[in-house]
């Protein structure tokens, strides 16, 4: 007898549950792995990443591919989105009480964030249309993608910046605020999702719901009124 | 009890895909249904049981779901290995300071404002 091996194997890499598969095993091997060692590099949305993107270059299957087939999940991220709204009522109070402070923090420390990286990018020599896509990349990827797309950038770039500024903010934001003493939960969730939107907010969560709270309503925030003042502030520079 | 809270974000959702047509083309569905969300609870006064468990249940997974758009990175390897230095040096350097700065701000306002409305006989400064 023979069995088609090879055409069972395409017909499985191929199915479109394929790309589930791999996302689910390897976002849980990576969990297991983070909660036995408690490194801080296994962060599961980086590490996850590289996994699936090893396995696919593997199998030789494209983006466009492994994309529909996990669009059930990608479809989730709305309600998400909306979900935050949870964790910010129930706070409603705490942030109240703080409503100067975050007010504040929301716009130095974002003017800082998005100027900073313009800045840099100019001095270390990134073109004009790099500068215009990494702008928004403090704020979560729907809205980064709209601004990107409106002040000269790339949609789907700035969705990989604003990734990459996710990731790094999960690894070292946690540490970085414990080494600058910063202690209390409301200005650590609020400097993660300020800077650090969806995956700040993720790591935020993690540490507690107050800290996630702050993080949901810095990241809303930031997101707001980027969408709003960032294209007006690139038009009367231009 | 999960699908009831469920159905209630996806139609938050929806209503804010909705409204971002018609007239707040600059805000995301998603972003415009938090904020809908939010009004609603704020009306209400309480967050039901069946939103309270769909919106844990969700929030979870989160970085589960942000795994496939974060996979898009493979596309664009090119165009980025060829400003890495300048793409990456600002990123990191430029999140890392505005991070830590914004902790720090943050941390020092509510200080300030403790000591200032409600100060605190146990600690003192």
């Amino acid at each position: 007898m023979n069995l088609d091996w090879q055409g069972a194997w395409l017909s499985v890499i191929h199915h479109p549950l394929f790309g589930i598969a791999i996302t689910l095993g390897a976002y849980q091997l990576v969990l297991a792995g983070y909660e036995k060692t408690r490194w801080v590099f296994l962060q599961p949305v980086l590490v996850s990443m590289l996994v699936v993107i090893g396995v696919l270059v593997a199998c030789g299957l494209d983006y466009a591919e492994y994309r529909k087939s996990t669009d059930i999940l990608s479809i989730l991220l709305g309600p998400a989105t909306v979900a935050l709204a949870v964790p910010l009522y129930l706070n409603l109070r705490r942030i109240r009480q703080l409503f100067w402070p975050v007010l504040t923090t929301l716009v130095i420390g974002g003017v800082l964030a998005t100027g900073l990286c313009v800045a840099l990018g100019w001095v270390l020599g990134a073109d004009h249309m790099i500068l215009m896509t990494m702008a928004p990349k403090s704020v979560t990827s729907p809205i980064a993608m709209l601004v990107a797309e409106q002040i000269g950038g790339v949609a789907a770039l700035a969705a990989v910046f604003v990734l990459i500024t996710g990731v790094i903010g999960g690894i070292f934001g946690p540490g970085l605020l414990t080494l600058a003493g910063v202690q209390s939960p409301e200005a650590r969730g609020m400097a993660l999702g300020l800077t650090a939107h969806a995956v700040g907010t993720s790591a935020a969560l993690q540490e507690g719901e107050e800290c996630g709270a702050f993080a949901a309503l810095a990241m809303s925030l930031m997101g707001v009124a980027t969408a709003l003042s960032l294209p007006l502030a690139v038009s009367l520079v231009a | 009890m999960l699908l009831r809270g469920l159905t209630w974000l996806v139609l938050f959702q929806l209503l804010g895909t909705a409204l971002n047509h018609l007239i707040l083309s600059i805000l995301p569905g998603p972003i415009i249904g938090l904020v809908l969300l939010m009004i609603y609870l704020m009306v209400r006064g309480e967050v039901s049981e069946s939103i309270s468990l769909a919106a844990s249940s969700l929030l979870r997974y989160l970085p589960l779901l942000l795994v496939p758009p974060a996979v898009g990175v493979m596309v664009y390897a090119g165009q980025i290995a060829n400003d890495f230095w300048a793409i990456v040096g600002s990123l990191v350097l430029s999140l890392m300071i505005s991070l830590t700065f914004a902790g720090w701000l943050m941390q020092k306002l509510i200080d300030r404002q403790h000591t200032e409305h409600q100060p605190n006989p146990r600690e003192p400064s």
